[in-house]
């Protein structure tokens, strides 16, 4: 792709599956207990194990919809810049993601007092649409801004980066053993 | 004469065969040691999910919810003290496909099947001689169907009568097709929890799925009917697609058909939308119980509607299949019985019917039984059990009786008409071990006017507290007082033929 590196591709696609296979996989260690209680322990791991196959599918899907992404980014800053740069999108992206499913999975929602609070006002959702709006935007903005002008932010997010890529190569052995459980169930 | 085929013997014989196969079919039809099945009628048996009786003006509610079901029970049996096996589906289809309590199959938690020992004990074992064939919407009926798919000759894929289906599944993971689908579930749709393992694609697939059934969005102003969010279906697809379908099953069948309404979600249709919007139906107060979900009045109150508006639907829909079945004449050779698996609650805090809470609207269901050729309805007030229609359609269809029901054969086919002095249990016990003793769960028994539930081994109740209720359901119908503390006699003699039949079914758990 042009402006980028195999290695700068490669670093890339294991940020984007880094949270898709962490929440994978903490999801489908809630999930052993009730699947094995109700069949078996191997068809819990069989669960897992489908679950896998979509998150890698998942990790390229959003890969390539980043990597389209990229082309857009200047070509003023360095690819390496740039790699983290869109790193660090696709973790905040991540994290609003499993936000938005924590209330289903931890129970954790807006205490009552601030929504009677938000329900009183004159325009309650205008209110909740815009404060949304804005803790979206500077969540985002701003990392994005600092890792551009600031040397120390953008060298601690590619350490963030090797770490968190040392991870991903156990989650990506993780889906290899999950499509060896697939093809051992379908055969 | 050689002992041996030549060659050209051998290409003679082997011409024979296209023809053997093509006479196979005939052959077993005339084959002297099947028993003669003239005369022996077929059974249709509709099951609508969580369909209350409480809920049924003919039975006594506020709200004219059925009147296409009350019309045709002028030619029915009608059983108006009729209990579930078990408050949710696995416990409660189990007891009705095996003729047996959910304490001797032993499906009584979610998605569970019945015990090894009962993998062959089911209405279509003992129906071995017809044609045996099952669907449903639902997909814990589905996991029992799949258990006992040896004793059925045609187990419809769930799929069939979904608008959308996930049936790639099916082509890319045949060999696994029930753990994939966990899977796949697990990871891709988040209606069913409310949170999937996929971050992104989740929500994109459940756009995809949404507007694949756009064209049906304007006649459900709540939504398509679906299970669990995204299996979306049309009741009126259902019933057209069994229409077709019986005019073509071979003689004598069996065919059990267990669609979806009303169970939520509540998905009406725009004809029956807002019926009850305005209507002064209140129903009666009930204070919460300790194992309440704490929802309001109002709030049970609107969902309550949309549960009765729900019922409108399938009402219109079975009025429909009925006047098909008597249209083509069906109905002359054929036993229809319409009930539920289970009922529902709206009171004490709780909407649902998952909970150790036995009261009636939960446990109390429809049961119909249209007999071939009847003209009368005839109304039967005794007690009965999901478990008597197996022993009942045994009999009346002229089958060999088994000896692992515990039902009876329902009055008036019962040689003697009734025994006035019969206990009807039902059971929850979801988070009991299947394979344990009974030591977390609610039994009930009911005889004569009187009903009795015991709860024992819950945290909500305190350590080692058990709870016991007592009610005259003749005079107490919505079960407002307890009259446990009051009436020791015949409270205490309940209790000891309940704790009696609990240790009796415990006995082959006790280590």
């Amino acid at each position: 792709m042009q402006g980028y590196s195999r290695q700068g591709l490669w670093s890339l696609f294991l940020m984007c599956a880094f949270p898709i296979h962490l929440w994978t996989l903490i999801l489908a260690f809630r999930d052993i207990s009730w699947v094995s209680a109700r069949t078996n322990v191997w068809d819990a791991i069989g669960v897992a194990s489908y679950g896998l196959m979509v998150a890698f599918v998942e990790s390229v899907a959003l890969f390539a919809v980043v990597s389209l992404f990229g082309l857009l980014v200047s070509t003023k800053w360095n690819e390496e810049r740039r790699v983290a740069l869109l790193s660090v999108l696709v973790l905040i992206m991540a994290l609003w993601a499993v936000d938005g499913q924590a209330y289903f999975v931890w129970g954790s929602y807006v205490s009552a007092q601030a929504l009677w609070y938000i329900a009183s006002l004159e325009h309650p959702f205008r209110f909740l649409y815009g404060t949304v709006l804005a803790i979206v935007f500077l969540t985002t903005a701003i990392p994005a801004w600092l890792l551009l002008k600031s040397d120390r932010f953008f060298q601690l997010v590619q350490g963030l980066m090797e770490r968190l890529s040392l991870l991903t190569m156990f989650y990506l052995f993780f889906d290899v053993v999950g499509l060896i459980v697939v093809v051992i169930r379908n055969v | 004469m050689s002992d041996s085929l030549n060659r050209r013997d051998f290409l003679k014989l082997a011409g024979t065969v296209p023809l053997s196969l093509a006479l196979r079919p005939f052959i077993q039809t005339f084959d002297p040691s099947q028993p003669a099945q003239a005369g022996r009628k077929n059974v249709i048996i509709i099951v609508f999910d969580a369909f209350s009786a409480y809920h049924i003006p003919f039975y006594g509610y506020g709200r004219e919810t059925t009147p296409n079901i009350a019309r045709i029970a002028e030619r029915a049996i009608v059983y108006h003290n009729h209990y579930a096996g078990g408050n949710f589906t696995t416990p409660g289809t189990a007891s009705l496909l095996t003729g047996a309590l959910p304490w001797s199959h032993r499906a009584f938690q979610l998605n569970a099947t019945v015990a090894e020992s009962f993998a062959n004990k089911n209405i279509f074992q003992a129906f071995e001689s017809y044609h045996r064939m099952a669907y449903s919407h639902n997909p814990l009926a589905n996991t029992l169907f799949k258990q006992f798919a040896d004793s059925l000759d045609d187990l419809v894929p769930q799929s069939r009568l979904f608008l959308t289906t996930d049936d790639f599944l099916g082509k890319l993971f045949g060999n696994d097709e029930d753990t994939a689908s966990i899977g796949w579930a697990r990871a891709i749709k988040k209606q069913e929890e409310g949170y999937s393992y996929s971050l992104f694609l989740s929500d994109l697939y459940a756009q995809y799925m949404n507007g694949r059934v756009a064209n049906f969005k304007p006649s459900f102003p709540r939504g398509i009917p679906n299970v669990k969010g995204d299996n979306f279906f049309l009741l009126e697809d259902s019933i057209n697609w069994l229409q077709a379908q019986v005019g073509q099953f071979p003689e004598p069948f069996l065919g059990y058909f267990h669609f979806m309404p009303p169970h939520a979600p509540c998905t009406t249709h725009k004809d029956f939308f807002g019926q009850y919007a305005n209507d002064p139906f209140k129903p009666p107060f009930k204070p919460n119980d300790v194992f309440s979900e704490d929802r309001s009045y109002d709030y049970l109150l609107r969902r309550r509607t949309e549960y009765d508006e729900y019922v409108l639907y399938l009402d219109r829909e079975f009025g429909r299949l009925f006047d098909y079945f008597e249209s083509s004449g069906i109905l002359e050779n054929t036993w229809v019985i319409l009930t539920s698996d289970h009922g529902e609650l709206f009171e004490r805090g709780i909407r649902g019917h998952i909970s150790p809470l036995l009261y009636e609207p939960v446990l109390r269901i429809p049961l119909l039984i249209f007999e071939p050729g009847r003209a009368s309805r005839t109304d039967i007030h005794s007690l009965t059990s999901a478990v008597d229609v197996l022993p009942t359609m045994l009999h009346v269809t002229g089958g060999n009786p088994v000896d692992w029901t515990e039902g009876t054969i329902l009055p008036p086919f019962a040689p003697a008409n009734g025994d006035s002095d019969r206990a009807v249990y039902s059971l929850h016990a979801k988070n009991n071990d299947a394979d344990a003793a009974l030591t977390h769960a609610t039994a009930m028994i009911v005889k004569g006017k009187h009903k009795l539930t015991y709860f024992f081994g819950y945290e909500e109740l305190g350590e080692g507290i058990e709870r016991v209720e007592l009610y005259d359901i003749e005079s107490d119908p919505e079960e407002l007082n307890n009259l446990y503390a009051t009436q020791k006699g015949i409270g205490s003699a309940l209790f000891d033929e309940l704790k009696e039949k609990l240790r009796e079914v415990n006995q082959p758990y006790l280590k």
